[in-house]
């Protein structure tokens, strides 16, 4: 298994495709605290059911826990991204022929698959921590512009910047193996973004603006809630739960067809 | 022992029976041809044996394991299949090195492999810099990674230029000198009657030969070509020697008459009774390629029977 793993790392360790992984991540970061600051300190409005975002109120912002904030605003955001990197990781052993080597190397599928989502979720660990650090690196200079204070920041520094990171990894991985599910099946990386950024943009933002219609379990406003450590509409316990019943129902389901499919691409 | 057997492997995709009740043994040690058509089964039966895809009916063995459990005999055997398949943005050696690393190997291997086809120096590259040519020696240095027991080639010349195509005929020589089996399959006749010993002719799924390459070589006719003096007299020559009993084919600008060397001078007398006096008598025998077509009859595999239309389906 550490040989299919290293494996795995060696074929996703290409500069371009880190770079523009990790790029995007620190973008996104960037992007998010600065629109964030803004439209908590009044300046920015935030329609109701917007996709993808959830800001906090300026007395969370000055909180503790407001220095790592911009990190679950955008969960989602980041969520499509590391959706996509897992995708299109996939999907390139099967664009590229490559599976008929893997297996025809590796016969015991179930172990190519495992690898392969270890492989991928310690490159999103990696992701995940250039997202905080830039979100650190964006936030403090910005909270000051904007005059929000930073007074609390420093408090249970470590607890905050950890808890953080760990919610924000747990829900992009979440998102990375539903990622990695669709092409599975689909085996196309593009059917795997579009289904990806479609539902979030598009249907879970319907589902949402339907009047007694519950959304707490939809994928988004679970994975937001596991990134933010819980919401008060969905703890962190229940949005934990449900996204790994996700994961496990997802990986059941790809694990299965990975095994039993003819490798004919 | 049979380094591969099959016993009524059959393969369908819907309507279309890629292997139909395929049995076989093929000996270890040596360069064995695989040939058929376009859709003829061999990429089906080669994706069978290593098991990347199923059999509907029948069993098989690779180097003595059966093929339903393939984590047997994966790390005995090396596999090109098809064309190249290789991350592009990665270098050769990284490629190399990701797949030297699932199979456990030491990175030794890796050097080892790039020598042996020729990529050293060429290594640091990306694969998407690599001409056809390059990237066919770097599925080779793949295959040959685990020094593998058994080699199983799909169009391994594929791309090469006349150079590469002989260094290559060579090192499959010699890795079958070697005591290893190497599986070749082509299109390309010559390359297989060049370096096979042994030869499996398969056509829509069924087996027509295997065998020696020598027994199958015995199959050849002789021919005499013959041309006329003057072009226009063409047609009568034909018409003349066809009369007196002679079987003879127009090819190209020749008349080919069936024929073995012993009889020319009979031939050079009725062309002349025919008063036609000929500038050209020489003798041709069948090479591999029009043995080969006269066994599976002439067609393009794929467009015969109502296989037109199902080659996306069908892994052959």
């Amino acid at each position: 298994m550490i040989g299919a793993i290293r494996s795995e790392l060696t074929r996703l360790a290409q500069p371009r495709t880190l770079l523009t992984w990790f790029g995007l991540m620190a973008l996104f970061a960037a992007m998010v605290n600065t629109i964030m600051v803004t439209f908590v300190t009044g300046g920015g409005n935030l329609p109701p059911g917007a996709p993808g975002v959830a800001f906090p109120t300026l007395a969370q912002m000055e909180s503790p826990s407001g220095l790592m904030s911009g990190l679950a605003a955008a969960s989602s955001m980041f969520g499509v991204i590391t959706l996509s990197f897992w995708a299109l990781a996939t999907a390139t052993d099967y664009s590229s022929g490559l599976i008929r080597l893997l297996v025809a190397a590796e016969p015991r599928r179930w172990r190519l698959l495992t690898a392969k989502v270890v492989a991928l979720a310690l490159v999103t660990a990696a992701a995940t921590t250039v997202a905080a650090i830039v979100n650190v690196v964006v936030v403090l200079p910005a909270a000051g512009t904007a005059g929000i204070s930073t007074a609390a920041w420093g408090a249970d520094l470590l607890n905050v910047v950890t808890s953080a990171w760990l919610h924000l990894y747990v829900a992009v991985c979440v998102w990375g193996v539903i990622g990695l599910v669709i092409v599975t099946l689909a085996r196309s990386a593009a059917v795997a973004i579009s289904i990806g950024v479609g539902y979030l943009l598009v249907v879970e933002s319907l589902v949402k603006m339907l009047k007694g219609v519950p959304s707490d379990w939809l994928l988004g406003t679970t994975l937001g809630a596991v990134a933010s450590g819980g919401t008060p509409a969905v703890s962190f316990g229940t949005a934990l739960t449900l996204a790994l019943g996700y994961v496990t129902l997802g990986l059941l389901a790809a694990g299965l067809v990975y095994v039993r499919r003819d490798v004919t691409d | 022992m049979a380094i591969i057997t099959t016993a009524g492997l059959t393969r369908r995709f819907g309507p279309i029976t890629a292997l139909d009740g395929l049995t076989l043994e093929l000996p270890s040690a040596g360069v064995i041809g695989l040939v058929g058509p376009n859709g003829s089964g061999k990429s089906t039966l080669i994706r069978t044996l290593l098991g990347l895809i199923r059999p509907t009916e029948g069993t098989a063995t690779v180097l003595g394991s059966p093929i339903t459990n393939p984590a047997e005999y994966a790390a005995r055997v090396g596999v090109l299949i098809e064309s190249p398949a290789f991350v592009a943005g990665l270098s050769a050696r990284a490629n190399l090195a990701s797949l030297a690393r699932l199979r456990r190997l030491p990175l030794a291997r890796v050097d080892a492999v790039l020598s042996q086809v020729g990529l050293t120096g060429r290594d640091r590259e990306p694969v998407k810099r690599f001409s056809l040519g390059m990237k066919q020696r770097l599925g080779i240095a793949a295959a040959l990674l685990s020094d593998p027991e058994l080699l199983i080639l799909d169009e391994p010349t594929n791309g090469l230029d006349p150079a590469g195509i002989v260094e290559i005929r060579e090192l499959l020589r010699e890795l079958g000198r070697n005591g290893r089996t190497v599986i070749v399959s082509s299109h390309q006749l010559s390359e297989i009657e060049a370096v096979c010993d042994h030869l499996v002719v398969i056509r829509f799924g069924k087996l027509i030969f295997a065998g020696p390459m020598a027994e199958m070589l015995k199959r050849t006719r002789e021919h005499i070509n013959i041309a006329p003096e003057q072009a226009g007299d063409m047609d009568r020559l034909a018409a003349a020697l066809t009369a007196d009993g002679w079987a003879v084919t127009a090819v190209d600008d020749l008349l080919r008459v069936t024929a073995s060397i012993s009889r020319s001078a009979d031939l050079n007398r009725a062309a002349m009774a025919a008063g036609i006096t000929l500038r050209r008598l020489e003798l041709a025998q069948d090479n591999l390629e029009e043995i080969f077509l006269e066994m599976t009859g002439r067609v393009d595999g794929e467009l015969a029977d109502g296989r037109a239309g199902a080659t996306g389906k069908v892994a052959a």
